[in-house]
Formats: structure tokens, sequence, C-alpha cells
């Protein structure tokens, strides 16, 4: 009964930094890592010898770690459709409208790991996704690697290794510890799933435009 | 026009905040970080500071009580931007005297009705 015998080997949980103890994990038999599972627009940091997976398809996710602090994470995210008006009403600029959703999860993610100790110098990225795989107009998975290439550049943060573009979506499976990636195409019959789970996403964001909140105390 | 110092360690948020704040006309410095910041607000005036809060050398919050403790800063707004939205860590900026918080990712409209608003 190797079921059985996998439920006995299977070790306790590490534990989980702060603030991410509502994120589901599950042993994962293959890897012998618990492991955890990112949706688009969720990210996910440990200091634990866990993995982080997630499925890609136009999005993006940067696998990042400090090998030092032995503190890691992984990001999933995407731009929103560019839908500023062309009449130049929006007083905020373009860039503004359409970045800043990529640069909150980039920063999100970055802040978490020095929070736990990393050091921004020490960082090893690898950046993954951006296939072109959604059935539209612009590239948006291009658009997406263009995004996190310059504000990588711009954060003078070099990117250590990467596998971007393309036309098949990606399952990613990190181990922060190690910095290892394993990254398998998948095929284009599992394209359908993902790109419905993307376009989903996608409306959020649209949805989200209004921003993060603001309170005044006086 | 206006006057407004804008801390942040990250350049991409730094552009982002810089180009929504010149577009509508204002004057814009940054700095990189809180010690940064107090140095700059030291030689210069400013009618607005706006902060990020989890920063290298000085955080956010810190810059704040220290502005406040300047006389040429003790009536100045002094807004939040941040990815923290906690109600604890609101309470903590509230404490160290800044005028508002501002989660991100920030809508650039409503940054510039917030920032025109505190200006009044």
């Amino acid at each position: 009964m190797p079921e059985i015998a996998q439920r006995t080997l299977r070790p306790v949980p590490p534990p989980v930094v702060r603030g991410f103890e509502q994120i589901q994990r599950f042993w994962e038999p293959d890897t012998q890592r618990w492991t955890v599972k990112i949706l688009p627009g969720e990210y996910y940091v440990t200091r634990s010898d866990e993995a982080i997976t997630t499925v890609l398809g136009s999005c993006i996710s940067a696998c990042i770690r400090d090998p030092v602090a032995k503190v890691g994470g992984m990001n999933h995210f995407m731009l929103p459709e560019d839908t500023t008006p062309r009449d130049g009403s929006a007083r905020g600029a373009p860039v503004v409208l359409s970045t800043r959703y990529g640069s909150h999860a980039m920063e999100s993610l970055i802040n978490d790991l020095l929070k736990l100790g990393a050091v921004r110098e020490r960082l090893e990225i690898k950046v993954f996704g951006g296939g072109r795989v959604l059935a539209a107009m612009t590239d948006i998975g291009k658009r997406n690697i263009d995004f996190v290439k310059s504000y990588l550049n711009l954060e003078r943060l070099p990117i250590t290794a990467q596998d971007v573009g393309g036309d098949q979506p990606r399952k990613v499976i990190y181990f922060p510890t190690e910095g290892r990636v394993r990254v398998r195409k998948l095929r284009p019959i599992e394209i359908r799933g993902i790109s419905d789970r993307e376009k989903l996403y996608m409306e959020s964001l649209r949805a989200k435009d209004e921003g993060g909140d603001i309170e005044l105390f006086t | 026009m206006p006057r407004i110092l804008t801390v942040d360690d990250s350049a991409a948020m730094r552009q982002m905040v810089r180009v929504t704040l010149t577009s509508a006309g204002y004057d814009v410095e940054q700095a990189k970080d809180g010690r940064e910041a107090l140095d700059i607000a030291n030689a210069s005036t400013f009618d607005l500071v706006i902060t990020d809060v989890n920063m290298p050398e000085m955080d956010g919050l810190t810059l704040v009580r220290h502005l406040r403790g300047m006389p040429s800063y003790r009536h100045t707004p002094l807004l939040v931007l941040t990815t923290e939205g906690s109600a604890e860590r609101k309470m903590q900026g509230r404490e160290a005297g800044a005028t508002g918080w501002l989660v991100k990712p920030f809508n650039p409209d409503r940054l510039l009705a917030t920032v025109a608003k505190v200006l009044k």
C-alpha cells in the first residue's frame, strides 16, 4: 500500500510566515516537499524548505530569494489591459495606470523578503512566463515580460535566470532554499483552462482600478 | 505650485509617484529613504511629504516622527503611501503624526484628489 506508506512518511508542515497562515499547503510526494500553489494576483514567502508552484500562461512569476538569509518567495501577476483614454482625459500618466499592479506585485514580494532579513544586494531573481497564450490582438505576454525587465532594470536588480515568452504555458515549481526551479511546458490542450483563469484575473484588475484604501486621520 | 517631497526605496515607485504629481503641475523632489528625506527636508521646505513605510536606513514612520518634531514641519501634511494596510500599522502611522494613509497600488486620480485635499 504505497499510499499509506507515503502518508506515514509525510512530515509535519514547516512553520508559516506571519500573514500567510490562510494559504493552503499540501504534501507533494514527487518532490517530497510541502507545497504552496499560488494563483494569479497572489504571492508567498517562506523561511522553510518548501516548494512554491504555479501555472503561467501570459502571466509572470518572479522567484526571488536571499541564499544567505535563507528566505525566498514567488509572485504571480500580469498587467491589466491598457484602457487609458486616447483623448488625454486621464490626468495620471498612462504608464502609471498600466504598470502599477505589476510594480505592486514585485514590491510586495521584495518588501516581505526584506522584512524577513533578506538583503537587497543579495537577491537572486529568476523570471518565468509571459507566453503568448491569450487570443488577443496585442501580445499580452510580451507586455508582461517587457514590464518585469524594465522594472528590475530600474531597481538595479539583476535577473539570474529566466524562461519567458514562447507560445506554451508553463508549470513552475520553485524550491527557495536551493534556488532551484523546475519548469515544465504544458501542451496546447491545457491552455484553455489557464487562459480562462487569466481572463478572470484581468477582469478583476479592471474592477480594482480605484486602487487601495485611502484614510485621512484629520 | 506646491512643492512635494516623495520618499520611497523603490525607484519604480518613485517614478510612478513623480510622474503622477508632475502631470498635475506639482514641483516634486525625491528621496530614497527616510534618512535622505530628512536631509532634503532640512535643507529646503516642502508643502507636503509622501512617504513609504518599509525602507532601509530610516523607515517612513520614524521619518514622520522626526518631521513632526521640526518646527517647519509641525503643520505640514505628511501622507503615508505603503503596501501595508493593517489597522495596527495605520494606528502607528496616526500616532507618529501622519495626516493620512494610502494603500498601494494607488489610483493616480485618487492620489491627486487626496493631495489637493490635504494641501488646502
